[in-house]
């Protein structure tokens, strides 16, 4: 029976390259239906498995471990495209394997959705989870935040492979307390930037012990409720971190872990807790240092996360914004950079983004600096305005523009530097819009 | 002119989609009116507050374990919100909120949570946790004396039942039940509903409502809100009522 689906499979994924489509995905929605939903248990693979999950950072942590390993001349098979559902590890698989199911590979590195690592681990032994944050995203579509973080858990009771967790995330930590037989549980931390407050920031996840519901106290937050945390009560937070990020330095920027400095290219707090998440793994793995730090300080993404472009020649930089702690992120760095600015905000809510807007609520815009004009755009451009309107900022200065190619000239037509901020579904088509303007009326992109 | 004093309670947990953003929109609309707004905040480490000293008590929504955290706090506190309600304080629920002013709250697995009995109905979730009213949800209200159409998001597990005087009619979305005609709980000093989004973001005559009653209450001389120019406001709930009603 497996061989048989193993074969279908392999013909879907023959014929829609035949017909130059996409395979990301449908070959596996196919097999889920086929398998009676286990569209992974038909593969043998006998290379250890790392998967990476969390809501914001795992397709640049995914990438940065996958070229850990290809530095260091190993096979690997990595799901690049974000396909990161039960179906599409299924049709990455399908294209890697022989007909007997087999895959041949050093190492698997895969990008997995948050609700699906129970479903995917529990049909492919998993040597590593690395688990990064847990914000409040796409709510809708995943139901309660607790009910996700008690499906990992439920699944982490039994899993005695590496857990590699970040330690500044109580919802992530308390992963690590799920199988007290799990000897490889390895936490890792980073010490306060020259940002940190000892206040919360933002709306923020995660306020009391899980354990025994007592307020967690925070002795320093980064961003969100990221940041070096305890409970009076049970001592849950006292860990010994296995890895631990400190002369954090975003104007250069360059940090160290565990003792050895790295120059990364991308100059936010997130940033560092991605890379020491990868030197953590890099570590597990014996890396050659060397490779190490190669991976760590070219490590750079065009893909809409903090990417530069010149309209004509208006500085500008696009970040992707999937939820506020991403969009508090960008203002932070917005209200860093000296001089007036403006912002393009754009905002759409189509199915992958969550149909709900009201994330935007939760966006911190009272401490817009030098920010004289704000241009709104997507399909919900409307209600990125009145949240930004509502803040305080004022309404004469904002302009809504929900067709994309006219809000990207109206952000233009003024001098000066400027920032883009768009949600999920919104950064490709973002990106397009920008570039279509530099053809046009000339600049350049990264 | 008046100041307006809200209790915000419980803001640290039961602040899901949004729901704080109606206080900042509370205060941005009085502050545009020059009207004084004073938040005080109420949570489960704070001193018993004098609740009939506010205009306005607010309660936001949450997660089923914040829920289940606060509600035994939420019922030392019995006393004197019944007094304030009966006094004409107004108070304003959202989701949680609202349940939890209900007689009972029964979750998934058969737990009942103790209501404070303000009003008579009460709340029954789904044994499958699956089964959610999730999405955009458009309610007309005539709360203000003419036909308001209110546009926001709902989330919710919980079935709402035996309510009496409903805040509006469904158009689009489910409401208090899955399916429903009847959405949220109204008095004349009382909103209670699913709606997030937040629930005043673009519905601005529920807020000037709110306003409007708590600056006036307990006045010989009634007093007018200035217009305000809310053109973004409707603009956006257009935008949403052209897609969801045509």
């Amino acid at each position: 029976m497996k061989r048989l689906l193993i074969l279908i499979g392999k013909i879907i994924v023959k014929m829609l390259r035949l017909f130059k489509r996409n395979a990301g995905n449908l070959p596996g929605i196919i097999l889920w239906h086929l398998s009676g939903h286990k569209c992974v248990s038909m593969f043998k693979v006998d290379c250890p498995i790392i998967a990476v999950t969390g809501t914001n950072g795992k397709t640049s942590v995914t990438n940065c471990i996958a070229q850990l390993f290809e530095q260091s001349g190993k096979n690997i098979i990595i799901n690049k495209e974000g396909n990161n559902l039960d179906t599409g590890i299924c049709s990455l698989l399908l294209r890697h394997c022989d007909m007997k199911g087999r895959v041949k590979a050093d190492y698997l590195i895969l990008e997995t959705d948050e609700s699906h690592v129970p479903v995917v681990y529990s049909q492919l032994k998993l040597d590593t989870l690395v688990v990064l944050n847990f914000f409040r995203d796409q709510l809708d579509r995943n139901g309660e935040m607790e009910t996700l973080i008690q499906k990992i858990n439920g699944f982490c009771k039994t899993f005695e492979g590496n857990l590699i967790l970040n330690g500044d995330d109580p919802n992530t930590a308390r992963l690590g307390k799920a199988n007290p037989k799990n000897k490889n549980v390895k936490y890792f931390h980073a010490m306060p930037y020259a940002f940190a407050t000892d206040k919360a920031f933002e709306a923020s996840e995660g306020r009391f012990c899980p354990f025994c519901g007592e307020s967690l106290e925070y002795e320093y937050y980064q961003y969100s409720h990221i940041g070096k945390f305890s409970c009076k009560k049970c001592g849950f937070g006292n860990y010994e971190p296995y890895i631990t990020a400190e002369k954090i330095d975003l104007e250069k920027p360059v940090f160290t872990a565990d003792g050895f400095e790295y120059s990364p290219k991308l100059n936010s707090i997130y940033n560092v807790y991605n890379m020491t998440a990868v030197a953590a793994a890099a570590k597990l793995y014996n890396i050659d240092q060397k490779i190490t730090n190669s991976v760590i300080s070219t490590y750079t993404v065009n893909n809409g996360r903090m990417e530069n472009f010149m309209l004509g020649d208006r500085e500008t930089t696009l970040n992707l914004a999937k939820n506020p702690v991403g969009a508090n992120m960008t203002l932070r760095v917005m209200n860093e950079t000296s001089g007036e600015k403006e912002l393009l905000f754009v905002l759409n809510d189509n199915v992958a983004d969550g149909l709900d807007v009201s994330w935007i609520w939760d966006i911190n815009f009272s401490i817009f600096e030098r920010v004289t004009r704000v241009v709104t755009s997507g399909t919900r451009a409307y209600d990125i305005a009145v949240r930004i309107k509502c803040s305080g900022f004022e309404a004469s200065k904002i302009v809504v523009c929900p067709e994309l190619d006219k809000a990207v000239e109206c952000l233009a037509e003024t001098p000066g530097r400027k920032y883009v901020i768009a949600n999920y579904t919104a950064v490709q088509p973002t990106r397009s819009a920008l570039k279509r303007y530099i053809s046009k009326h000339g600049g350049k992109s990264e | 002119m008046k100041t307006l004093k809200i209790l915000h309670m419980y803001a640290d947990m039961l602040d899901l989609y949004g729901d704080s953003g109606n206080m900042e929109i509370l205060n941005y609309r009085c502050s545009m009116r020059g009207i004084k707004c004073e938040t005080d905040k109420y949570s489960v480490d704070s001193d018993m507050p004098d609740f009939s000293s506010y205009d306005l008590i607010y309660i936001g929504g949450g997660a089923d374990l914040e829920q289940q955290h606060i509600s035994a706090d939420l019922l030392k506190c019995k006393e004197g919100i019944v007094k304030a309600y009966n006094e004409g304080v107004f108070l304003f629920l959202i989701c949680g909120g609202y349940q939890l002013m209900g007689k009972y709250y029964r979750d998934a697995d058969g737990n009942e949570i103790a209501g404070l009995g303000l009003f008579d109905y009460y709340t029954i979730a789904p044994t499958s946790r699956k089964k959610r009213c999730i999405g955009n949800i458009v309610i007309q209200t005539d709360i203000t004396g003419e036909p308001v159409k209110v546009v926001g998001f709902e989330n919710h597990g919980g079935q709402t039942q035996e309510v009496k005087t409903p805040f509006g009619k469904v158009l689009y979305g489910n409401g208090n039940c899955c399916a429903s005609e009847a959405e949220g709980y109204f008095e004349k000093n009382v909103i209670a509903t699913y709606l997030h989004g937040p629930c005043l973001a673009k519905n601005p005559e529920i807020s000037d409502y709110i306003i409007n009653y708590c600056i006036n209450r307990g006045e010989d001389v009634p007093v007018e809100l200035a217009p305000l120019d809310d053109k973004l406001e409707k603009d956006c709930r257009n935008v949403m009522l052209e897609r969801l009603l045509k």
